[in-house]
């Protein structure tokens, strides 16, 4: 029996689930037990033992249909699992109902790609394939490649195959509750592995954020409350109580281009921006194609999802304009550069790409005066800077820093170093110093963020639906 | 010897109806002597578990409910610095007795220090709700609830209680737990747990409930709820669920709905009782009118 949980704990690993010796004793320990009587039983004790994250179940349960089932898969240099395998399915007799069952609830939410693969031949398919191969959806500008690293199993692993297709016209057209054109709403795989991106940032920050937090909470002596704290311990000041010092969070102002050619930057920067709201920060949203509005209050109240469908639906900004950044700021400037207060940092998402209209520049030097930072992020690559109708040169000048982003993860570090520059800049004088000094000392390397001090491994490529070659 | 059956049973008798799958886990739990990792959305009944095994079982309930900055002063054992401090200014007169044999300074510390001990036992600690489930001469049951409020250090200070049923006091040593109690930790998800947690646990996500399952726990909850408006309501709740919405209802509401229903001594579903009771089901304004809209759409 150890031999039939080795091989399988071996293929789930095969498969992107991790398990630990220690986890695959306890199933044997479990099943010692519980005895293998039943199949549906021993898949609960092996699923109990084994898996750890709700989202590794579904692959748990495919890679125990194949492994555990004499049609698909028998492992052909062992001869002992085999034959427990075969003594393991007769044992479990007619149960075959549940497997067909359970396969067919796994491929369930694809039910019409599924209907259409089957009706068109293999070469039909090929050719599919090598059709959005060569021709990725031509549209302008660079997109953000979803590139996710780190730890997610291959659960979270889009099911690529099938979704590829629905880029494909053909099948769009058979399938219209699924996003046409502009990617209307996120997946739940891509917000979820946003959702990932945006935690594991946020872990990192935490620990210096609650440090300083707690300092910022520490002022002077508050002797009276100090006395009565101390009142049971015979005046002897063994608990100290300190005056609360005024907290300040830190702000920030965002202006989001939401035009075709940089919405998934953007898209990502909203969800971002969701997930820090309140948490952290005291964040103003702007979107703006040729014309800018404030998101602020519906990115607090509305569910991200929702939000993207109402900015698609063009209401707050007319999408089908051609973006102008010269009017923008303009309106910026007009509307409502007026009432920032408390010198935010500014960070500004957009391609630059100004259509031939008048540059307004002098907006970003006013601005530049009220805040305290100014980042643009741009997904153009620096030699189209000053290209066509590209002004990232002029207006990159009134910036202190302008970065070129090109991945989610890029984008998510350079926002995690902002928050901490601005912390830090908040923080006490003594703190600063700390946090400045760990960073000097960190060789900054954005592509090898994630992988520094492990070992390194394949990670799966996080591509759903095939954008990430625009 | 208690089987698997054997706690589907026991925990009906308990209120609580279980699927397969977490009467194995109970099972698993109380054979191998493992903490079990419960997980699921809020409302489903992890916390109703523990509580449900807890007196089907006998054990006491040992409830520490986990919140941002919970610390081992809180959780494990803290020292009463009152009662130390109480105690030396009582014993004050015996001290100076005590000491007065020493000739010096130096040999008067050395005395006081060998006698440190008694300040330092059990006599003065607190036991917090860890530590009192390890001491109790039953055995306990310890519900951690709710662990992803807390953070990663207090995540850490778990580790070695929950593998080795151990506490680690430095002045005392190491304290073994008396009986293994039957470990529950619950987590609504907010925030990843540690892979080193998980590892030490069985893990049990306990998702909504089939329709069957559903109405017979509301059937065992209100018994004098008709059967067919049970189902009826159960049914109108799961499609509820596929709303979309933003606290999608969960047993929890289930239950209070099926008692405010009884209580309005409904016999129906219609859309106007949805339309008066929907308060009880949807927590959110957005979600209200979509749960009416669903009612007026299903039911009429």
């Amino acid at each position: 029996m150890e031999r039939i949980i080795a091989g399988f704990v071996a293929a789930l690993r095969e498969s992107g689930i991790r398990v630990s010796p220690g986890e695959s004793l306890d199933a044997v320990q479990a099943l010692a037990l519980c005895g293998m009587d039943a199949r549906r039983s021993s898949r609960q004790l092996l699923r109990l033992t084994l898996v750890k994250n709700v989202n590794d179940i579904a692959v748990f349960n495919e890679v125990f249909n194949r492994y555990f089932s004499r049609f698909h898969y028998v492992d052909p240099e062992s001869d002992v699992p085999a034959l427990m395998d075969a003594a393991i399915i007769d044992m479990e007799g007619g149960e075959f109902t549940y497997l067909n069952q359970q396969q067919g609830d796994d491929h369930d939410d694809h039910g019409p790609l599924l209907k259409l693969d089957s009706e068109i031949s293999p070469e039909d398919l090929a050719e599919l394939k090598s059709l959005t191969e060569i021709d990725p959806d031509d549209t302008d500008g660079t997109e953000i490649v979803m590139q996710m690293k780190g730890y997610r199993g291959k659960a979270k692993k889009p099911p690529r195959s099938t979704r590829r297709y629905t880029q494909n016209p053909l099948v769009i057209e058979l399938n219209k509750s699924d996003s046409v054109g502009r990617g209307v709403t996120f997946s739940p795989e891509e917000q979820a592995a946003m959702q990932d991106v945006v935690s594991r940032m946020m872990l990192r920050l935490r620990k210096d954020m609650k440090r300083m937090k707690n300092n910022q909470n520490r002022g002077k002596l508050h002797v009276i409350k100090t006395i009565q704290k101390n009142y049971r311990h015979d005046m002897v000041p063994f608990q100290v109580a300190l005056r609360r010092k005024r907290r300040e969070k830190p702000r920030l102002v965002v202006l989001c281009d939401v035009s075709f050619s940089v919405s998934h930057a953007s898209r990502f920067m909203l969800l971002l921006l969701h997930t820090l709201h309140n948490q952290l920060l005291d964040v103003r949203s702007f979107i703006y194609n040729r014309d800018i509005s404030e998101i602020t209050d519906m990115l607090a109240n509305m569910p991200v999802n929702d939000l993207m469908e109402t900015i698609d639906t063009g209401d707050i900004v007319d999408l089908d304009e051609n973006s102008s950044f010269g009017q923008v700021f303009l309106k910026f400037k007009k509307q409502y550069l007026e009432n920032l207060r408390g010198r935010p940092a500014f960070i500004i998402l957009g391609d630059a790409r100004n259509n031939y209209g008048d540059a307004n520049d002098f907006v970003l030097d006013e601005i530049r005066e009220k805040a305290r930072y100014m980042l643009w992020l741009t997904p153009e690559d620096r030699d189209s800077w000053s290209r066509g109708d590209c002004l990232m040169d002029l207006y990159g000048s009134y910036c202190d820093r302008v970065e070129v982003v090109k991945t989610v993860d890029e984008l998510s570090l350079f926002v995690e170093d902002l928050l901490r520059d601005i912390y830090a800049d908040k923080a006490d004088p003594l703190d600063r110093k700390k946090i400045l000094e760990a960073k000097a000392a960190e060789t900054y390397d954005p592509s090898d963020y994630y992988h520094r001090g492990e070992s390194s491994r394949s990670e799966p490529v996080f591509d759903p639906g095939g954008r990430g070659h625009w | 010897m208690i089987t698997e059956q054997g706690v589907k049973d026991f925990l009906q008798t308990g209120g609580y109806i279980a699927d397969d799958a977490i009467a194995t886990a109970v099972f698993l739990a109380l054979r191998m002597e493992k903490p079990i990792l419960i997980e699921g959305p809020p409302g489903v009944g992890k916390t109703g578990l523990a509580k449900a095994l807890s007196s089907a079982l006998d054990f006491p309930l040992v409830r520490l409910q986990c919140y941002e900055g919970i610390d081992e002063g809180k959780a494990l054992y803290d020292w009463e610095y009152g009662k130390q401090l109480l105690y030396t200014q009582l014993l004050r007169t015996q001290l100076d007795n005590y000491l007065s044999v020493s000739s010096d300074l130096r040999e008067a510390v050395e005395r006081l220090s060998s006698e440190e001990s008694l300040f330092f036992s059990k006599n003065f600690l607190v036991q917090r709700p860890i530590l009192r489930s390890f001491l109790s001469e039953k055995r306990s049951l310890l519900l951690i609830d709710e662990i992803d409020r807390s953070d990663d250090e207090f995540e850490a200070l778990l580790l070695e209680c929950l593998s080795d049923f151990q506490v680690s006091i430095p002045e005392l040593g190491v304290i073994e737990a008396k009986r293994k109690p039957l470990v529950i930790l619950t987590s609504n998800g907010t925030r990843m747990i540690s892979d080193a947690l998980r590892r030490r646990c069985l893990y049990l996500y306990i998702g909504y409930p089939d329709l069957e399952r559903e109405v017979a726990i509301v059937r065992v909850k209100f018994p004098d709820l008709c059967e067919d408006l049970a189902r009826q309501m159960v049914a109108f709740l799961r499609k509820a669920r596929d709303l979309n919405l933003r606290k999608p209802p969960s047993v929890s509401e289930a239950l209070d709905w099926a008692q405010v229903l009884s209580i309005m001594k409904a016999t129906k579903l219609t859309p106007e009782v949805v339309a008066n009771t929907v308060g009880v089901i949807a927590k959110h304004q957005t979600d209200l009118q979509k749960v009416t809209d669903l009612a007026a759409q299903e039911l009429s």
